[in-house]
């Protein structure tokens, strides 16, 4: 019983080192791009609701993390679909691999969130700088598995979270544009690079 | 995932493929699916522990099976062999890796039924 034991032991370590070795399919560019486009429709319906934004933060809050929630939603059902039909034979350890590389910084953007709005509510106008650090971080996380030219849209966001801190405070702060901008442009490069960055032929079996 | 149909005899498991289920070549396929950018004749000779004849014998029938592909080119006045695993020849081991898991699922399962049964038999 022990020798079937280490019998499939051994086959789920093949599994995982074929999956570590292999370009991830499972993300949908039409999806990404579509999250691109609600980050835009939250841009502007923010800037139709909230005419100052500072003096309403939970409201604020309630639209971007409403928006990142359904984001995920879509893509995360989106990509398991994918990564069934596109990685069969690897497909939990392929989603496995993607997780643990975005998800950290996912889990580090929450939590920030919380000790802002908790602990130093004066600062929240840092929020959408750092949601982008937080979230390009993630991309270039990714980057090992997924087409290289991802390395350049995951600087974007770094770029853009940075020149948000940089320049978000005053009357520009939690500006609705901060956010609709830089993740509705950021998230069409992503689909572009879903779309034709893959090496052609060298397609998952 | 393919499964094996129960038979008089035991589980039958049609889908296991003959062609990689041979150790030789289940170990080249192996070393050759877990580097994709491919490996030199030498490298694989020394990952399988195989000779020379052994080795190319086996590489022969990967290639005809269309499961590896192989390049020759001469490197420093040598020649030099290179094997890849295709697309398709990772797809059918992938396929065969599942059989096989559920192969040794389906005898780790019947082989802890049968514990049971035992156990249920001992008088108290």
């Amino acid at each position: 019983m022990a020798d079937l034991y280490k019998a499939l032991a051994q086959i789920h370590a093949i599994r995982g080192q074929v999956a570590r070795g292999t370009e991830f399919r499972g993300y949908g560019p039409e999806t990404v791009a579509a999250t691109g486009l609600l980050a835009a429709a939250a841009a502007v319906g923010q800037s139709l609701t909230l005419k100052d934004p500072t003096r309403s933060v939970s409201g604020y809050l309630a639209i971007w993390i409403a928006t990142a929630a359904l984001a995920l939603l879509v893509t995360g059902f989106q990509t398991i679909t994918r990564t069934r039909r596109v990685h069969s034979g690897l497909v939990r350890q392929m989603i496995l691999s993607a997780a643990e590389s975005f998800f950290p910084a996912l889990v580090a953007g929450l939590l920030v969130t919380l000790v802002l709005v908790h602990s130093a509510p004066r600062d929240l106008w840092m929020l959408p700088g750092l949601w982008q650090i937080f979230y390009g971080l993630g991309i270039l996380a990714s980057c090992r598995f997924l087409p290289r030219q991802m390395f350049a849209v995951g600087t974007w966001f770094l770029a853009t979270g940075v020149l948000c801190l940089a320049t978000g405070t005053g009357a520009r702060a939690l500006s609705p544009w901060e956010m609709g901008f830089p993740f509705g442009i950021g998230q069409l490069l992503i689909s572009a690079v879903l779309r034709f960055g893959y090496r052609q032929g060298d397609e998952d079996a | 995932m393919r499964r094996g149909k129960q038979t008089r005899q035991g589980l039958a498991y049609d889908a296991l493929d003959s062609v990689i289920h041979e150790r030789a070549r289940l170990s080249v396929l192996t070393s050759l699916v877990t580097h994709p950018k491919g490996l030199g004749f030498a490298e694989l000779k020394a990952m399988c522990a195989l000779t020379d004849g052994n080795l190319s014998r086996h590489l022969q029938v990967l290639r005809a099976a269309k499961l590896i592909e192989i390049t020759k080119d001469v490197d420093n006045n040598r020649p030099h062999t290179f094997c890849r695993i295709t697309a398709g020849g990772r797809k059918r081991y992938l396929e065969y890796l599942a059989v096989l898991e559920q192969m040794i699922r389906d005898v780790v399962a019947g082989d802890k039924s049968e514990v049971a049964a035992e156990s249920a038999q001992v008088p108290a």
